[in-house]
């Protein structure tokens, strides 16, 4: 008890770190993703636009603003800087409508219509159904005499749709968030495990409190037990503590197979990063490094691994250095639970070789910690 | 006194190993990893050509602006190329589909139908594209329609498809027509890369951590924080003297830090930083002594150790730049959209936005409200250590 005691103390100074990984995750995982509650039925992306016409726009005018902001995300930017909105993808199209429009296109003259955009597809996107809409009014305006007309054959026109059959039947959109949060959970684990273990093992450690551990009545071996359980514990409980409240954050996925697989796969890789946390706490000398060696491995760990930018739009030649780390493998099985349909031994057999992976990476790690021991047993 | 102190303070600042880190290496090292994760973003956000297939049945043989627009959108060579398409039976395509060769098919029909099999950018761009082709059929048809009607009688309207030669070639006329007169002018700048602003955040938190160099030159003039600071404070030489050299090399130190950054962002990750390089050390020497006098500050008006007053400088630091977007960058612009007075007070912000507007901006008049916003800043901080500072004396400590 004595330990557990000392132990809880310690732990006790270093819970603003916890606290403070927590919270990220809690802003990053919870409010990065909107989830649709349908997740069979086709939504369409909508880029995210906004359009400067002439006050009270009439006729084609305001037909053209209506169709955009039905098919497109319209973000009201009225008296906001436009220039920043496009840099830091508020939006990713803005329309500037000329004042004569109308009586240009009736004139059968095509108005020059300006843009600013993104660049990306978002912005492609959205020159595809203004493009559509232009070109589709510049034919009609070829045989309309009056603006009533023309708006007329537009509304006939472009209600036609396609039909779009989706096969898959995955919750997309919940599994992704399930992915993303799991995925940031690298980085609060390694974080807070790290940083935990470390600290309180290296005050254990001081040379002088060890000194008086050894001289106390206390078995050393059953001290290193009690300091090991201690530590385990604390690994289960906030390992519990963060499987409940992806349950919170992320919802109903977390109570299927898939969810079932989530936890597995961090109750494996949060085995791993406990030895990460026991080998680093054997070669940390100086609690002053304990810091910044938690954020180089745990931060390193995460942006090379994907789990802040997603796996997909990292170079491959980081996805490459980034096959030594086992966090990499964490990641991979993440992203393949996100597109996992039926779990057959064709569809779990990489999701168990990831594992697998995770798993030898921990026994390494051991092995690591226990020669290192060894040598510093030796030398004292 | 004031070389010997300067000197002296300089050589403590660089012994310090953990200081060094967080201020000289640390940068560097989070700069590494902004530039591995971030590199490929922008470019994956641009539109890729997708994988498509088309199922060859009757319909499709049919009809003409399917089958061209297709060709045309498929063509390596055009310039609008958008898909790669392989033509299939559907069996064939549905295999492909769950394969995840292709994004989605399409299987023409009275209704073009799109099969895909997940949510998504590509696949709405499919479902777009033969929207697309469906409004233009039908707009042609009814353009073609009118023009006939003009000259036709009611009666015969009914039965216009069947007037085949004249309709035909009015179809053909139209479609050759289609949207060759105009195009969308895009008079967006081309400084657009969003990810620039993490390493200007990152610019931002190397001058604030140099404010712990500050702190900790400062510190050791003072009699409260340790024995050194004692005996400094009974010896009989110029406080001004003392506090100003051992400030400038904090100044200093801090300055080769922020050298080293630029140095290795620029050649190595390859930042953009704008074209002006006298801005940017302008820039540079404001941020530095923002930082700086905020050590400064913090460490005259907390009377704590010294762990708990860099604790303090770190926290501000990193609220700083977490609002000034290094945690996520669209942070910084919804402070500035909905609650702007947070970031004219928060030195970070400033930093960061003296940057992107010398990247993204062709004037300079939001670069210069920012630098003089940052000498206001450390105007006020400086004020603040001066006032805590000046004949500060102890009956016992």
């Amino acid at each position: 008890m004595t330990v557990f005691k000392a132990f809880l103390k310690v732990l006790n100074k270093s819970k603003a770190p916890i606290i403070m990984y927590t919270v990220f995750l809690i802003i990053f995982a919870g409010f990065n993703i909107e989830t649709s509650d349908n997740p069979t039925q086709f939504t369409a992306e909508k880029p995210s636009i906004y359009i400067v016409s002439r006050e009270n726009p009439k006729g084609i005018n305001r037909n053209l603003i209506d169709y955009m902001k039905r098919n497109c995300k319209f973000v009201d930017l009225e008296g906001k800087n436009l220039e920043d909105a496009i840099f830091y993808r508020d939006v990713s199209y803005i329309i500037f409508i000329p004042e004569d429009f109308g009586k240009e296109l009736l004139n059968h003259k095509m108005p020059k219509i300006t843009v600013k955009s993104t660049k990306d597809y978002n912005a492609s996107l959205s020159e595809l159904i203004l493009n559509r809409y232009l070109e589709t009014a510049y034919a009609y305006s070829k045989v309309a005499t009056t603006e009533e007309e023309l708006v007329e054959y537009m509304n006939d026109t472009l209600n036609k749709k396609s039909e779009v059959e989706i096969l898959s039947n995955l919750d997309t959109s919940h599994l992704n968030k399930a992915t993303f949060y799991y995925n940031f959970l690298n980085y609060a684990l390694l974080a807070g495990f790290i940083y935990v273990i470390c600290l309180i093992l290296s005050s254990f450690n001081e040379e002088k409190i060890k000194r008086r551990t050894i001289v106390s009545s206390m078995n050393y071996k059953k001290f290193n037990q009690k300091l090991l359980l201690s530590n385990g514990l604390f690994a289960l409980v906030l390992w519990l503590f963060y499987i409940l409240l992806s349950m919170i954050i992320v919802g109903r996925v977390m109570f299927t197979t898939h969810g079932l697989f989530y936890i597995l796969n961090t109750a494996i890789f949060s085995c791993c990063v406990l030895s990460i946390a026991f080998l680093l706490a054997n070669v940390i000398k100086n609690k002053n490094t304990v810091n910044g060696i938690v954020n180089v491995i745990a931060l390193g760990c995460s942006f090379l691994c994907g789990a802040f930018v997603p796996m997909e739009m990292l170079p491959k030649s980081v996805l490459l250095i980034a096959h030594i780390l086992p966090s990499y493998w964490y990641i991979k099985t993440n992203e393949l639970l996100k597109t996992t349909e039926r779990f057959n031994i064709d569809s779990i057999m990489p999701i168990i070789i990831n594992m697998g992976v995770v798993i030898l990476f921990t026994i390494g790690f051991v092995i690591m910690t226990n020669i290192i021991t060894k040598r510093n047993q030796k030398i004292n | 006194m004031f070389k010997h102190n300067f000197n002296y303070t300089l050589k403590t600042l660089f012994r310090d190993k953990t200081l060094i880190f967080w201020t000289f290496a640390f940068p560097l090292i989070l700069g590494t990893f902004f530039h591995m994760a971030f590199s490929n973003i922008e470019k994956s956000e641009q539109l890729d050509t997708i994988n498509i297939a088309v199922v060859k049945n009757e319909k499709y043989n049919n009809s003409i602006l399917l089958k061209q627009t297709i060709a045309v959108l498929s063509n390596k060579k055009n310039e609008e190329h958008l898909f790669n398409t392989k033509y299939v039976t559907e069996k064939q395509a549905r295999k492909l589909l769950k394969d995840d060769k292709i994004a989605g098919y399409l299987i023409p029909g009275e209704t073009p139908k799109v099969v895909v099999m997940t949510n998504g950018i590509n696949q709405t761009i499919i479902k777009q594209v033969v929207e697309e082709i469906i409004i233009k059929e039908e707009t042609i048809k009814k353009v073609t329609e009118a023009k006939i009607g003009k000259y036709l009688t009611e009666q015969t309207q009914e039965d216009l498809g069947n007037l085949s030669p004249w309709y035909a070639t009015i179809y053909q006329n139209i479609l050759k027509e289609w949207g060759d007169e105009f195009k969308i002018q895009d008079i967006s700048d081309d400084h657009l890369s969003y990810t620039m602003i993490e390493f200007y955040t990152l610019i931002a938190m190397t001058c604030l951590y140099g404010g712990i160099l500050g702190m900790v030159a400062l510190n050791r003039n003072l009699a409260n924080m340790s024995n050194k600071g004692k005996r400094v404070a009974v010896s009989p030489c110029s406080k001004l003297k003392l506090i100003l050299s051992s400030t400038l090399a904090a100044y200093i130190t801090q300055m080769i830090g922020l050298i080293l950054l630029f140095l290795y962002t620029i050649f190595i990750l390859k930042v953009d930083y704008g074209d002006n390089l006298s801005y940017i050390i302008f820039l540079t020497l404001a941020g530095c002594l923002a930082g700086l006098s905020l050590g400064l500050a913090i460490a005259t008006i907390f009377k704590t150790s010294e762990n708990t007053k860099t604790g303090i400088v770190i926290s501000v630091t990193m609220l700083g730049c977490f609002l000034s977007g290094m945690m996520g960058i669209t942070m910084k612009y919804i402070v500035d959209k909905n609650i702007p007075l947070i970031n004219r007070l928060n030195p970070a912000a400033m930093i960061t936005d003296g940057f992107y507007s010398l990247y993204y901006y062709n004037t300079l008049d939001r670069f210069t409200s920012n630098l003089i916003s940052l000498f206001i800043f450390s105007g006020i901080m400086l004020t603040i250590s001066i006032i805590s500072l000046r004949r500060q004396s102890y009956d016992s400590i």
